[in-house]
């Protein structure tokens, strides 16, 4: 990230081939295929071209934030739609998995190797609580619209929301602080 | 008050970005007692919250797209230039911990539609209530100068989508006015950092002429909370926002990088 905030292109350009089709990936999970998912990682990256100064190892790593920033700029456009527009919410099967790039092997397969670590933790949550998180995160619902999707009440989405990130908490402990990837 | 099951309900919507509404007073009001338990709870459940991401495939990137992102910078360097200093942080872990927490925080964006205006606007009073409660930096004076505003509590409250232009095209931001209180309030993100002899520089469209309505600067995210007062009338009919010599000056001189939309 030194390397992007003296603004050196090529650095930026190695770390879009790092992480781009990630963001995209998660783009297209909220948004659905299409030019809007573009768009957002298009906004992200030029995001981080500006904002590279202001990035802080020590809150975290670069695929983190720039995770955050694409999922609350496409939770942003999701919520501006009209309701009857919003996409069905679309399968992981139905996001195509990339061909790993012939001079980053080792950074997709670190990449790849995180994100099987996280599948496999969600995976691990109770049906309910891995529901409820799912909502929360790539629908941008609140707990009480979660409580109307699933017609369960509210105390009950509260207590799954909670228990769940604690789930996934725990279940990350012996990752965290170095197992996802780096720029 | 003690710590409780509660409190970490709380902290785990938090850390999934959702509205807390009227809950997170309650939330403020036990952080700012200090809670160890929370701080590092909220850390933890942010990345927690990120392994949701992160669990998604990647996807295959259309090749253009890399083409447009390089295209769409600005001047670059190509060979490599030292790195600028890094920024300025409080020598106590735990307050930077704290400080990371909060701006946690002002990472989800305020995003309306109609229908759901006056949760996000709670939503946003209290959110910025939170940031004042725990920030000591210059933060804190753009939360306080929020507070302040009384256009959020007005029941005329009106909403204008600013899109970004020129040399900004991925600037967004809204801005929340009150004819009568002849008050606003500007949310912006994406802003790029400026040179220290620039600033942005508000301006309230009246009879078709630009008035000057305020300068403010980004915060490091490139997010800015802006309060603005003494609009003119009769109403504001449109808005924008230029970079201009620190300080601003009388009439827009400089580029322009937001501008109003019909909401």
């Amino acid at each position: 990230m030194a390397r992007v905030e003296a603004r050196d292109a090529d650095a930026l350009a190695a770390l879009y081939d790092r992480h781009g089709g990630r963001l995209l990936g998660l783009a297209q999970r909220i948004l659905g295929a299409g030019g809007e998912a573009e768009e957002v990682v298009q906004e992200v990256f030029l995001f981080a071209w500006r904002s590279a100064s202001a990035f802080d190892p020590a809150r975290g790593n670069v695929l983190t934030w720039l995770m955050i920033a694409a999922r609350s700029r496409s939770i942003d456009r999701l919520r501006a739609r009209k309701p009857a527009s919003r996409p069905e919410v679309r399968s992981l099967e139905e996001v195509v998995d990339p061909p790993a790039a012939p001079d980053d092997v080792e950074a997709a397969s670190a990449s790849r190797q995180w994100e099987g670590i996280c599948r496999a933790a969600v995976a691990e949550l109770p049906e309910d609580q891995r529901k409820a998180l799912e909502l929360a995160y790539f629908e941008g619902l609140t707990q009480q619209e979660i409580a109307e999707r699933t017609k369960s009440p509210l105390g009950t989405v509260k207590t799954r929301v909670r228990l769940g990130l604690m789930k996934l908490r725990e279940r990350l402990r012996p990752y965290s602080k170095g197992g996802s990837d780096g720029a | 008050m003690a710590h409780s099951e509660r409190h970490e309900e709380l902290v785990a919507a938090v850390a999934l970005g959702m509205p807390l509404g009227a809950d997170r007073a309650e939330l403020e009001a036990h952080l700012a007692e200090g809670c160890a338990v929370c701080e590092s709870l909220l850390m933890d459940m942010r990345e927690a919250s990120a392994a949701l991401g992160a669990a998604v495939p990647a996807a295959a990137p259309p090749p253009d797209l890399r083409r447009r992102i390089l295209a769409s910078l600005g001047p670059s360097r190509g060979s490599a230039e030292p790195p600028a200093a890094p920024a300025e942080r409080p020598a106590s872990p735990a307050l930077w911990r704290v400080l990371a927490a909060a701006a946690a925080l002002l990472l989800v964006v305020v995003v309306l539609d109609d229908a759901k205006m006056r949760r996000e606007r709670e939503d946003l009073r209290s959110r910025t209530a939170d940031l004042a409660g725990r920030l000591r930096t210059t933060e804190t004076e753009l939360a306080q100068r929020v507070l302040r505003a009384r256009v959020l509590e007005s029941e005329d409250v009106q909403m204008m989508l600013l899109g970004g232009q020129g040399p900004q095209p991925g600037a967004r931001a809204r801005v929340f006015w009150s004819p009568t209180a002849r008050r606003g309030v500007l949310v912006a993100s994406n802003l790029a950092q400026l040179p220290s002899d620039k600033q942005y520089e508000l301006w309230v469209f009246h009879e078709g002429k630009p008035v000057n309505a305020g300068v403010f600067d980004p915060d490091p995210q490139g997010r800015a909370l802006f309060e603005s007062t003494d609009f003119p009338q009769p109403l504001a009919q449109n808005f924008a926002v230029t970079v201009e010599p620190r300080g601003g000056v009388p009439a827009p001189t400089g580029p322009i990088v937001l501008v109003g939309k019909p909401a």
